[in-house]
């Protein structure tokens, strides 16, 4: 066989004739028979029909020996009811009922996904048995359905193994086409990106519920077509065909072969066969064998036979490195928007949102808040982190349904309509944290929006990759969006920067009509950033776009409408201008220059000995990088404050020092020990004590099993660094004594922060780290907290990231700004806190 | 009459749902702190049953329910230490696999062991025969099982609730990262909690050897009920579990007695039942991890 087929895109269909043609005298050679041969095919037939639903929508089936065996018994049923000596008609009657049947069942279990899902396949595997085994007036029992026939086909006679052989191997042949061609088609795309990431396929406008629907239909009808099969090898049905253990063995083999490609379950089912078959000879306990084989290609090669190929291929044949991938990139400047992503122009209002309030439990997330995007503007979403945002995002788009309120889009009511129904009806949105096919390649990623506006999206048979039309139409919007060159890269080996491009991309492959775009510029360099802006601003042009981001020098300077929002109510809206000289806005963003509370009363104690010494620490969160060679250090006596924008990297630089979260490099020396690659638990012995943002306090436990719990594995000797016993503890915090036996989730805000803070400092403490401790709580309990951490100072050093500045200033000695995970500006606190032009210079306008 | 009748079936009930209760239970605190779901834990299950078997040939056999447990359970450190660990973090759908192949080769392990024969198990003189109570009769073995399961799930219950050990344990399963920030290492107390949940299901086959019959097959028999028990009650809830077992053990007894051939099913279709109205089983909460 040439080279050039083995690389054509039909490839697997060559092999597969190949293989089937070749068959019975292979197995011939190895000592198996010809029947032993049409079993690996029909066996082979089923493991693809499950790897449809494995493999590439991702629902995992414990349970697909079910359908095997219905199958089985439907077409040993019908033929001997309505037509006997007859095959093809019982299979293709099999084929049908479990079809419906798949349906009916399908329609049940499709509402949960992932271990839920697994395990009601495995109950239905287990129902299906009993019956079989029990229902015996009609399924024979324990005896089974005997006496089926094989009958004749045209001139053969089936009783022949090798004419029912080639029966089979035909069928095993069109199978493989068929599956072949689904897998390729806008269909079976669309079934990988459920798998890849159901959400943002939703977001795509895709109803994802019927696709896996047809999915799992087509998946149960292909096994039943193995399992009648069976049965007519057999001569006989039993209810073995259906138990829980050969549904685990089908899996088995599909996940040995390798279920991410489409041979690979026929790869799985030969080892399956070939290694009963030859160990068998040895020993009676061939399964033990094989179930530790199989545990461990669990464990070392979750993507099996072809996993492992694949792993070699790559050793030999270096993968190009992504930063050669992204030295081929191709930039045009100045491209027009393509044609095809020019909506119908309209004038006038496009999304208007009134009155739209939405509560998570008893937090008002968004309160009547409301807002009017109109043609041809960029409108800008500013606010302080929590201020609800993002959420009035998910409301909008469809993630969620409001409370109250209404959502309009071409003055059409939306807020009750599912985001697939919303993307349809012309409204795409990226998203914050990076949502995308991690897995598919730029390409793929980008053609599956605008496949979702083309009326072939569900067509399960022509080839999604041979469409002139969506073809030019990616072409097009990959040059526009500067990706040339490396759309072949998957979208999780790009860097965080290219990712948000991706996203964005994404969201305007959906040929929207109104644009939601959620933090398009964060985490892109500087270059970069500029060519993004520009291309939303070309954008806007001609598509609305609503668009949150936190460079607000750059937002004010581009967008023609702005929406103020703070503790999820608008605050104001208006043009750039009146935004960037309102009091109200400065305020929420830099303070107002007069702390809430009565300053503070310590002062650094003299010692002044180093406690803390970060040096070019680097963190990662999968290929974002978050912190970029941060250094920092913390005397003993004092407050340190770290200071950033949102999502600058100033909550992992303390979940680093607690040890959460891995540095990849760097040095994080802590009284003479070195903390990067400690474990938490060490560090936290070591004496960090940890108050996360939230408080993570636990739930469903008293005030006292709550300190009991933090000071179970810490010292309590005091010799390192400071235990406050209980007394102490009630000297700071009175109102604890109090309620020692309430519930954490019961206690107020103020006093859920002071019993996390208690909880931190009840073992062996050297250094306090604080997230957004003053994070929602009324002004008294600040005042108290305050109080208390001002005094801290005195006894251990204290890390503190807090947004309300005035506070933080007025308490803490030393700042450290973080911007994109690096260190922009160190110096005393003072001066920031006095001088609110020098503040609002450093830390915004 | 028809009441004596219904009272004798919830008896009966009750003891099939504690024996499933013994096995779902373990099963799904395995699942609560590591968010692995345990498709072995049924070899678990049959281990318990033919060790005590085997050793009750030398020491008796009250002293062989009460080893068995400890044997098994010194496995599940080994389980638990070389291969569950692995599987904490990573996709839930890769635990079920592996747990799946590990229940394989524990029932070929059986085989190869002990045969694929029924293996006779017989329980004391003592406890052989009815107890009579006013009007009914219930078999004494029936009712010293039905203890044993009431004093397990009140020791569980208790080291759950009311000591240090649960305490860290209900902290683990909430926020791992701040029970680590408190200078706690979960790792034992994870370990533990897999040791006490095989060690839960080897004690059931024990209890259950003399009125079971033992053959290797019966750990992949009990895991789909069990299953059953915890999809119903809703994976990680407690009282769920135990609400769900007493049920299933009470309507597969009762349906058993009017259409044997149904006893099974019964409880399909009840979890199918269930599911239609509360997708996360009775009292299951939402778990991102698993939908």
């Amino acid at each position: 066989m040439s080279a050039a087929l083995l690389k054509s895109k039909h490839a697997p269909l060559w092999i597969g004739a190949l293989v089937l043609l070749l068959l019975p005298a292979a197995m011939n050679v190895l000592g198996q028979t010809t029947s032993t041969a049409a079993f690996l095919v029909t066996l082979t037939i089923a493991a693809m029909g499950l790897n449809l639903l494995v493999g590439y929508t991702g629902l995992v089936s414990f349970g697909h020996g079910a359908w095997f065996g219905i199958g089985a018994y439907a077409a040993a049923l019908s033929q001997r009811h309505w037509f006997p000596d007859q095959i093809l008609l019982p299979i293709l009657l099999a084929m049908l009922f479990v079809a419906l049947a798949a349906a009916l069942v399908g329609v049940l279990m499709l509402r949960r996904r992932g271990v839920y899902f697994a395990l009601m396949t495995l109950a239905l595997a287990a129902l299906t048995y009993t019956i079989s085994f029990r229902w015996t007036e009609v399924t024979g029992g324990e005896d089974g359905l005997g006496n089926l026939q094989r009958g004749n086909l045209g001139p053969l006679d089936l009783d022949n193994q090798l004419a029912y052989y080639t029966v089979v191997a035909v069928i095993g042949f069109l199978v493989l086409y068929a599956l072949h061609r689904v897998a390729r088609s806008p269909f079976g795309h669309v079934l990988v990106a459920i798998r890849e990431n159901e959400q943002r396929a939703t977001f795509q406008g895709y109803p994802v519920d019927r696709y896996k629907l047809a999915a799992f239909v087509l998946s149960a009808s292909v096994t039943a077509l193995a399992g009648a099969l069976t049965g007519f090898q057999h001569y006989i049905v039993s209810a073995e065909t259906t138990s829980i253990i050969f549904s685990g063995e089908l899996l088995a083999m599909v996940v040995i072969g390798g279920m991410r490609h489409i041979l690979g379950p026929a790869i799985g089912v030969a080892f399956y066969i070939l290694f009963r078959e030859m160990l068998s000879i040895w020993t009676v306990h061939w399964l033990f064998w094989f179930g530790i084989v199989f545990v461990s290609f669990v464990i070392y090669s979750p993507n099996g036979l072809v996993g492992i190929w694949e792993r070699l291929r790559r050793h030999w044949y270096k993968a190009p490195s992504e930063a050669a991938a992204m030295s081929n990139r191709k930039l045009y400047d100045n491209l027009a928007l393509p044609a095809f992503l020019r909506p119908d122009p309209v004038a006038g209002p496009v999304l208007q949102v009134e009155g739209v309030s939405k509560h998570f439990g008893g937090i008002r997330a968004v309160e009547q808040a409301g807002l009017e995007v109109s043609a041809g503007e960029i409108h800008a979403l500013i606010g302080p982190n929590g201020a609800g945002k993002t959420t009035l995002f998910n409301l909008v788009s469809g993630m969620f349904a409001p409370n109250k309120g209404t959502i309009r889009l071409w003055g059409e009511e939306i807020q009750a309509l599912s985001p697939d129904a919303i993307c349809r009806r012309g409204l795409a949105r990226s998203f914050q944290i990076t949502n995308l096919f991690q897995d598919l390649t730029i390409r793929e990623n980008l053609r599956l929006s605008l496949q979702a506006k083309h009326e072939s999206r569900f067509n399960p048979w022509r080839d999604a990759d041979g469409d002139p039309e969506i073809n030019a139409e990616t072409d097009a919007l990959i040059r526009y969006l500067g990706l040339d060159g490396i759309q072949q890269t998957k979208g999780g080996d790009l860097s965080y920067g290219g990712q948000r491009l991706v996203d964005l991309g994404i969201a305007l492959a959906s040929k929207p009509g109104m644009l939601l775009l959620d933090e398009p510029l964060a985490g892109l360099a500087a270059a970069e950033r500029e060519r993004v802006s520009n291309l939303i601003e070309n954008v806007s042009k001609e598509i609305p776009v609503l668009i949150v981001e936190h460079d607000i020098d750059r937002v004010l300077a581009f967008s023609q409408q702005v929406t103020v929002m703070n503790q999820g109510t608008v605050l104001m809206s208006g043009g750039p201008e009146a935004v960037r000289t309102d009091s109200r806005v400065q305020e929420i963003y830099t303070g107002t220059g007069t702390p809430v509370v009565s300053g503070r009363k310590t002062d650094a104690a003299g010692t002044a000995a180093r406690v803390l010494t970060i040096d070019k620490v680097n963190t990662f969160y999968g290929k974002s990088h978050i912190l970029n060679d941060v250094g920092l250090d913390v005397n003993e006596g004092e407050v340190v404050a770290l200071l950033g924008r949102n999502g600058a990297g100033k909550s992992t630089m303390l979940k680093t020092l607690a040890g959460l979260v891995p540095a990849a490099s760097g040095s994080v020396v802590f009284g003479g020990r070195e903390l990067v690659g400690m474990p938490a638990y060490q560090a936290a012995r070591l004496g960090i004590g940890y108050v996360p943002q939230g408080r993570g306090l636990f739930a469903g436990m008293t005030v006292a099993e709550n300190l009991e719990l933090g000071r179970l594995a810490r010292g309590a000797s005091g010799e390192r660094g400071v235990v406050w016993t209980e007394e102490q503890i009630f000297d700071f915090f009175p109102v604890l004594k109090d309620r020692l036996d309430t519930p954490a989730d019961y206690l107020s805000g103020g006093e859920q922060q002071m019993l996390a803070v208690a909880r931190a400092l009840s073992g062996d403490v050297r250094l306090l780290l604080l997230d957004e401790p003053f994070e929602g709580l009324a002004p008294t309990v600040i005042q108290d907290l305050f109080t208390v951490f001002d005094q801290l100072r005195l006894s251990l050093p204290v890390v503190i990231v807090e947004h309300n500045l005035d506070l933080v200033l007025a308490l803490a000695d030393r700042v450290f700004v973080l911007d994109r995970g690096a260190v922009i500006h160190t110096g005393p606190a003072k001066a920031l806190l006095d001088d609110l032009e020098y503040r609002k210079e450093i830390l915004w306008l | 009459m028809q009441l004596v009748f219904l009272l004798e079936q919830l008896v009966n009930g009750l003891v099939l749902g504690g024996y499933y209760l013994l096995i779902a239970l373990g099963l799904s605190l395995i699942f609560s702190v590591g968010g692995v779901v345990n498709l072995s834990h049924g070899a678990f299950y049959a281990l318990g049953a033919y060790v005590s078997v085997e050793i009750a040939k030398y020491v008796g056999f009250a002293p062989a329910v009460a080893i068995s447990p400890v044997l098994v359970g010194l496995l599940g450190v080994l389980f638990e230490r070389f291969i569950l660990k692995r599987f904490y973090t990573a996709d839930p759908i890769l635990g079920l696999l592996v747990t799946f192949g590990l229940a394989m080769v524990g029932e070929e392990t059986i085989r190869i062991i002990w045969g694929a024969a029924p293996q006779p198990a017989s329980m004391p003189e003592l406890l052989k025969g009815p107890v009579i109570l006013g009007n009914f009769l219930f078999s004494k073995y029936r009712l010293l099982l039905l203890a044993v399961v009431a004093l397990v799930l009140v020791g569980i219950w208790f080291l759950l609730n009311k000591t240090a050990f649960g305490r860290v344990v209900r902290a683990g399963i909430q926020d791992p990262d701040m029970v680590a920030a408190l200078g706690i290492r979960l790792q034992p107390y994870m370990t533990t909690i897999v040791v006490l949940g095989v060690g839960m299901a080897a004690l059931g086959g024990a209890l259950f050897a003399p009125i079971a019959v033992v053959h290797p097959a019966m750990g992949a028999e009990i895991i789909t009920v069990a299953f059953v028990v915890v999809i119903i009650g809703g994976l990680g809830s407690f009282w769920g579990v135990v609400a769900a077992a007493l049920l299933v053990g009470v309507v597969r007894g009762i349906t058993i007695h009017f259409v044997p051939a149904a006893g099974e099913a019964s409880m399909y279709v009840l979890m199918f039942l269930v599911l239609m109205f509360r997708p996360r089983g009775l009292l299951g909460e939402r778990m991102e991890k698993f939908e």
